[in-house]
C-alpha cells in the first residue's frame, strides 16, 4: 500500500515536473501538454536502426527507469511513507544512480550511429566528473545522523538543515544532481542542437516514451534526494510531513529546471577539469570541516 | 519488514516496471500502423548514410582522470562504514581517515602535477 502510494506521488511529481521543463523550455504552460506529448509518442513508429546491439538497445530506456525508481524508493516522503527504509538506504541511492551511466552509456552504443556514440561517451566523462560529488557530500550527511538510514538522516536535520549545516556539500551535491539528471548546463549526453539528440536520436516511438519518462522520474528523485539530505525531507511546521516533503522536492526541481537555463552548455573537458581541480577538493575540505564541527559543537 | 521483504519489494518493483515498459510496447504498436520504407533504419547522420560502423570510432580523451575515479571510487567504499561510527570513535576516526585521505589527496596532487588532469 505504502509502495502504490509511493509510486504515485512519484508519478505525480514526474507529471508537474514535465509541465514545468515545458513551461520554462516553451515560454507557456500547458497543464494538457506533457499527456498530448506521450499520446502522440506512442502513436508513432518506433524505429529500429539496421546494425544495432540487440540487448543495449532495448535495456537501455526500461534500465533508465528502473534505476531512478529504485533510488526514489528507498527516500521517504514522511515518517512512515517509504517504500523500503533499508539500514543501508543513502548508500543504495549511490548505487541505484550509478545506473543511470550505464542506462545512457547503453543507449549511445547500441544504435550504432555517430551522434548517439558520442553524446554515451561524453556523458561516461560526465560521470567521472560529478560521481565524487554525489558520494562525498553523502558522507558527511551520514557522518552527522550516524546512520545510512534515510529516515534517521532526515531526523538529524531537526535542530539545523543540512544546507547551512554544511553549505559547500549541499551546492556540490545540487549540482552533480543536475549533472545526473543531464539538465542543461550539463546536458552533455544530449546536447540539443548539436547532436542531433545525442543518445535520444535513435530513440523514437514508445521506446523515447519510455526515455523521456526515465528522465523525468530522474528529475523527481534527484530533487527528493536533495530534499532528504539537505533540505531535512518532512521537517516543517504546521502543514503534515508530505506536505513539506512535496513541496521541497518540487522546489528543488524547479531549482534544479531554471539554473542552468541561461547558462551556455559547458565542454566535457570543463566538466572534468571543474570536477576534479575545484569539486574533489571542495568535497574532502566539506568532509574535514564536517568532522571538526562533529567533535567540537557536536 | 526484514531486510529481505525489503529487498525482495525493490525486486518486484524492477519487475513491475518492466511490465509497465512492456504494457507501452503493447499499446505503441496497436496505435502505430508503420509502413515500411527503405531507409528508415539507418542511424541519423545529417542526411549522409553511414559508410562504416561507428563503433570504435570515438577516444575517450579522458582516461586520465578515469584511472585516478577508480582509485577514489574504492576509497569511497571504505569511507561509509567510517561515517556511521564517526561520532562515536571521535578524534580517532578523525585523524586516521585524515591520514588516509591527504595520503590520497596528495596522489591527486601528484597526477595533476603529471598531466593527468587535462585532455589527453
Amino acid at each position: 500500500m505504502t509502495a502504490a502510494i509511493s509510486i504515485l506521488a512519484l508519478l505525480a511529481g514526474a507529471y508537474l515536473v514535465a509541465v514545468l521543463e515545458g513551461w520554462v523550455s516553451m515560454g507557456r504552460m500547458s497543464i494538457t501538454g506533457p499527456l498530448a506529448s506521450g499520446a502522440a509518442m506512442l502513436g508513432r513508429e518506433s524505429f529500429v536502426p539496421k546494425r544495432r546491439d540487440r540487448v543495449f538497445f532495448e535495456v537501455a530506456p526500461p534500465l533508465l527507469l528502473v534505476s531512478a525508481l529504485l533510488a526514489a524508493a528507498v527516500l521517504p516522503l514522511s515518517p512512515g511513507l517509504i517504500v523500503a527504509d533499508l539500514a543501508t538506504g543513502a548508500l543504495f541511492v549511490n548505487a541505484a544512480l550509478a545506473y543511470v551511466m550505464v542506462a545512457l552509456l547503453m543507449a549511445g552504443w547500441a544504435p550504432n550511429g555517430a551522434y548517439a556514440m558520442v553524446g554515451g561517451f561524453r556523458f561516461l566523462g560526465q560521470l567521472v566528473a560529478y560521481s565524487m560529488l554525489i558520494v562525498m557530500p553523502i558522507t558527511a550527511v551520514a557522518m552527522r545522523a550516524e546512520s545510512l538510514v534515510t529516515t534517521e538522516v532526515v531526523e538529524s536535520q531537526a535542530a539545523l538543515p543540512n544546507a547551512i549545516y554544511q553549505p559547500i556539500g549541499f551546492v556540490l551535491f545540487l549540482l552533480a544532481g543536475m549533472a545526473v539528471c543531464f539538465l542543461p548546463p550539463f546536458d552533455l549526453p544530449t546536447a540539443p542542437g548539436e547532436l542531433a539528440g545525442g543518445v535520444e536520436a535513435e530513440y523514437t516511438g514508445w521506446r523515447l516514451a519510455v526515455f523521456r519518462l526515465a528522465r523525468l522520474v530522474l528529475v523527481v528523485t534527484v530533487a527528493a534526494a536533495v530534499s532528504v539530505f539537505y533540505l531535512g525531507g518532512w521537517l516543517g511546521p504546521v502543514f503534515p510531513p508530505w506536505a513539506w516533503s512535496a513541496a521541497k522536492t518540487l522546489a528543488v526541481a524547479a531549482l534544479m529546471l531554471l539554473a542552468g537555463r541561461h547558462v551556455p552548455r559547458l565542454r566535457e573537458t570543463h566538466v572534468l577539469e571543474w570536477g576534479w581541480k575545484v569539486g574533489i577538493p571542495l568535497a574532502l575540505l566539506n568532509i574535514f570541516v564536517v568532522g571538526v564541527m562533529i567533535l567540537v559543537v557536536g | 519488514m526484514t531486510a529481505f521483504q525489503q529487498y525482495a519489494l525493490l525486486l518486484a518493483m524492477a519487475a513491475a516496471t518492466i511490465g509497465f515498459v512492456f504494457c507501452l510496447y503493447v499499446i505503441g504498436k496497436y496505435l502505430a500502423a508503420p509502413r515500411k520504407e527503405e531507409g528508415e533504419d539507418t542511424p541519423a547522420a545529417s542526411g549522409n548514410l553511414p559508410e562504416e560502423a561507428a563503433w570504435a570510432r570515438y577516444h575517450p580523451r579522458y582516461y586520465g582522470y578515469a584511472l585516478l575515479f577508480l582509485a577514489f571510487d574504492m576509497e569511497m567504499a571504505y569511507m561509509y562504514p567510517w561515517a556511521v561510527v564517526y561520532k562515536e570513535l571521535g578524534l580517532v576516526a578523525l585523524l586516521d581517515m585524515g591520514v588516509f585521505l591527504s595520503i590520497l589527496f596528495l596522489g591527486l596532487l601528484y597526477g595533476w602535477s603529471q598531466g593527468a588532469l587535462r585532455r589527453q
